[in-house]
């Protein structure tokens, strides 16, 4: 078992509800696939510092995890496919 | 007629050049806080870009090498999730 960060940006037309269901949602998948959630960070609206497919900002937040390396496959391809993620990032804390 | 006080040229004098960085190396900036970088912390890393964007070099943010490396980094994740540009016209 490995810490990990999932950083998610959200789209900007869904309402502040909306994201916390999202978020919600991706955390139950979680716990689901046997990782456990350590940490849920909603950093609100934010601005990008570049456009990112014509919107200027997003919704970001932040989850800490406790994962087996193999489950990190899976969050990052559901992640990939999920249409209201503007963009997502899996780290390791501290790299 | 040779002059009596002739100052030793600079390169005899212990080869050092004098009146630069004397004493003690500062700490690097990373190091400083007790090596803790988080890739999140925008305004922190936004101290090691120009205002162009552009990562600092080791000479002028002064970081370690082991830090200089661990902020190039965190500065590239930054830029992936959209938090620090990759260039700014400013
Ligand atoms: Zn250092």
């Amino acid at each position: 078992m490995r810490d990990y960060e999932i950083m998610t940006i959200h789209r900007p037309d869904l309402t502040e509800d909306e994201i916390e269901a999202k978020i919600t949602e991706l955390e139950s998948y979680l716990s689901d696939s046997g990782v456990s959630v350590t940490k849920r960070e909603l950093w609100g609206k934010r601005r990008f510092a570049y456009e990112i497919d014509h919107m200027s900002e997003g919704y970001y937040s932040v989850l800490s995890i406790h994962a087996e390396p193999g489950a990190v496959d899976s969050i990052d391809r559901r992640l990939s496919l999920a249409d209201e993620v503007v963009r997502h990032k899996i780290v390791r804390p501290g790299e | 007629m040779p002059r009596k006080n002739k100052r030793t040229p600079r390169a005899v004098r212990g080869g050092r050049r004098e009146n630069y960085r004397r004493g003690k190396p500062k700490p690097c900036a990373v190091c400083a806080q007790g090596g803790a970088l988080d890739w999140k912390d925008a305004s922190f890393l936004r101290k090691f870009v120009s205002d162009r964007g552009k990562i600092r070099s080791r000479r002028v943010s002064g970081l370690c090498p082991r830090d200089q490396r661990r902020v190039a980094t965190a500065v590239k994740n930054a830029r992936e999730m959209a938090l620090l540009p990759y260039v700014s016209i400013r």
